[in-house]
């Protein structure tokens, strides 16, 4: 890794982590300020949810209604739309673009004249995603805390959040490596960002789809969204092994592959 | 004998089934100032990319001092300085900004020394944003970055592109006086009157392939003779029994011009038995000896 690489580069997606971090933050605290509203009007709500597709409830991260109504199922729903979604998309357009826009903007022809290997460049400009990704992660986490503190009615478990926060990182880091290996794929420069905006929502309503018709739940499993514990509320809610297991081996794998493409990768500018 | 700066070997390299260079063999010596010419999509940038390892070789091999450009790209790249055609430095960054970046490639200073002096020589304004400069700012910005760490080969692609003659003149007493101190360049363009005042030898490249590697002074004095020759009238005009003419006489009028690469003797002798009205013989300019190869 080449810290001087390193250091401009996060200083160039500065800006944008922390639009991002606002962004979601901001959401985050705006939605959970409507908690106490929400619980006050709870028969309004049920009636008005009641005329709601499943399909649609489902696709909001909604998968019992009464989880609403406690604390923590109120901002998990939310948390799904924010960060699981959200979060993905930032993950990916992020690392899609980092190796990339050197390429498209003909900065390529500069960066790989210095004296660096393309490992260097790729484990630096990684570890920029990374580190953003989790920032983005430990910031909404702790603000989305906060707020649960303080609009609370009754305590929560903080054991789940935890492990639901920790869900939404490795979920987030595994889009950050498949945004590496789908730019190390790409032959001639242009920006895949609409790929990837598409490729994250298309897994999502994939996972949506499985989950609201019958017959269709082993598609979920073609998603990561399958392997996320969304259950906040369950009693024995817990970091499985096989999630884990699945996220870390597959976004390790995804990066390993990624490097050895980013070596022997061709520059056309 | 000391190593080559540059020593290619058999170079071929393929977009899948379309020509980017074939078979290319070429050697460039310590200190030299070597030009390497050719038409927009003869080869000359893939060349370069393949010695700066962006591409890799399909077959063949590459050498910088006596360095393979795949295997010790790294170790080359500190010893090398690099000015591509496009001028593209990252525009979001100040002028100060971008010099001190790369020059921290190098050492851990930056090299602010070097950057002063040579912001200096080019009458750069540090501050200026480079989305804000001109073409001919980038390319000076190119340049300046090129050279931060006194590399010991330079490799330069159409550097001229943009630049006003005051700092072309600049850059190359520039050029001269680090290849004086020892600095290979490695000169591509398609301006001949750039390479023809700055380089000693030089290689034409087209369609891919090496046509000739030439001193510059033997490309000149090499026989080809440009040969205006007035007759008494348009009827007269004959060049027959004359071998040596290279491509196709002009004729207008009662003259013709052509280029000769024969003996002058036989020349004036196969002309003596004609009516000559007039007649003149000139050296080519590089250009036209260019464009003789290139027909």
């Amino acid at each position: 890794m080449n810290m001087n690489l390193f250091r401009r580069e996060l200083r160039s997606n500065a800006l944008s982590l922390l639009i991002w971090t606002s962004v979601i933050t901001a959401l985050t605290a705006l939605t959970m300020s409507f908690y106490g509203v929400f619980l006050e009007n709870n028969e309004k709500i049920l009636a008005m949810i009641s005329i709601i597709p499943e399909g649609t409830l489902q696709f909001k991260g909604i998968s019992d209604v009464d989880d609403l109504f406690s604390v923590l199922g109120f901002y998990s729903a939310n948390n799904v739309i924010y960060m699981l979604v959200l979060g993905s998309i930032y993950s990916i357009v992020l690392s899609s673009g980092i190796l990339l826009r050197e390429e498209y903007n003909k900065t390529a022809e500069f960066l790989l004249a210095w004296p660096l290997s393309r490992s260097e460049i790729f484990f630096s400009k990684a570890a920029v995603v990374f580190m953003n990704v989790a920032v983005i992660n430990i910031v909404t986490a702790v603000a989305g805390y906060i707020t649960l503190e303080i609009v609370k009615r009754e305590p929560f478990s903080t054991d789940a959040f935890i492990i639901m926060s920790a869900y939404t990182l490795l979920l987030n880091l595994f889009f950050a490596s498949l945004g590496l290996f789908m730019s190390t794929l790409v032959k001639r420069a242009r920006p895949i960002t609409t790929l990837s905006i598409g490729l994250v929502l298309i897994l999502y309503f994939i996972f949506t789809i499985s989950n609201i018709t019958e017959g269709f739940s082993v598609i979920g499993y073609a998603t990561p969204y399958k392997f996320v514990g969304m259950d906040t509320l369950a009693p024995d809610y817990r970091l499985e092994f096989i999630s884990v297991l699945y996220f870390v081996g597959l976004s390790l794998l995804l990066t390993f592959i990624a490097v050895r493409l980013y070596r022997r990768k061709e520059i056309y500018l | 004998m000391s190593t080559p700066a540059i020593q290619i070997s058999d170079l071929t390299k393929r977009y899948g089934k379309d020509r980017g260079i074939d078979n290319i063999n070429l050697q460039v010596e310590e200190g030299e100032i070597f030009g390497f010419i050719g038409p927009n999509g003869a080869g000359k940038s893939t060349t370069i990319r393949v010695l700066l390892n962006l591409l890799f070789p399909t077959s063949g091999e590459a050498r910088i001092m006596g360095l393979d450009v795949v295997r010790d790209s790294k170790v080359i790249k500190q010893k090398t300085g690099y000015v591509p055609s496009d001028a593209n430095a990252y525009p979001q960054m100040e002028t100060n900004e971008f010099l001190q970046y790369c020059g921290r490639f190098f050492s851990r200073g930056g090299n602010e020394r070097r950057i002063d002096e040579l912001t200096e020589l080019f009458e750069v304004d540090r501050k200026r944003k480079i989305a804000d400069l001109s073409m001919g700012n980038r390319k000076k910005i190119s340049i300046i970055q090129s050279l931060l760490h006194e590399p010991e080969l330079l490799i330069v692609d159409e550097p001229t592109m943009g630049l006003d003659p005051l700092m072309q003149a600049r850059f190359f007493e520039l050029l001269r006086s680090e290849s004086r101190r020892g600095m290979t360049v490695f000169y591509s363009s398609h301006t001949l009157s750039d390479v023809q005042m700055l380089c000693k030898r030089v290689a034409i490249i087209r369609e891919g392939r090496i046509i000739k590697v030439e001193e510059i002074e033997t490309l000149r004095k090499r026989q080809l003779k440009k040969i205006f020759v007035e007759f008494g009238s348009a009827e007269e005009i004959s060049l027959a029994g004359l071998p040596g003419i290279e491509g196709t006489p002009t004729v207008t009028g009662r003259s013709v011009r052509f280029l000769y690469s024969g003996e002058i003797n036989q020349l004036l002798s196969v002309l003596s038995s004609r009516n000559i009205a007039d007649m003149t013989v000139e050296e080519p300019s590089l250009e036209e000896i260019f464009m003789h190869y290139y027909n």
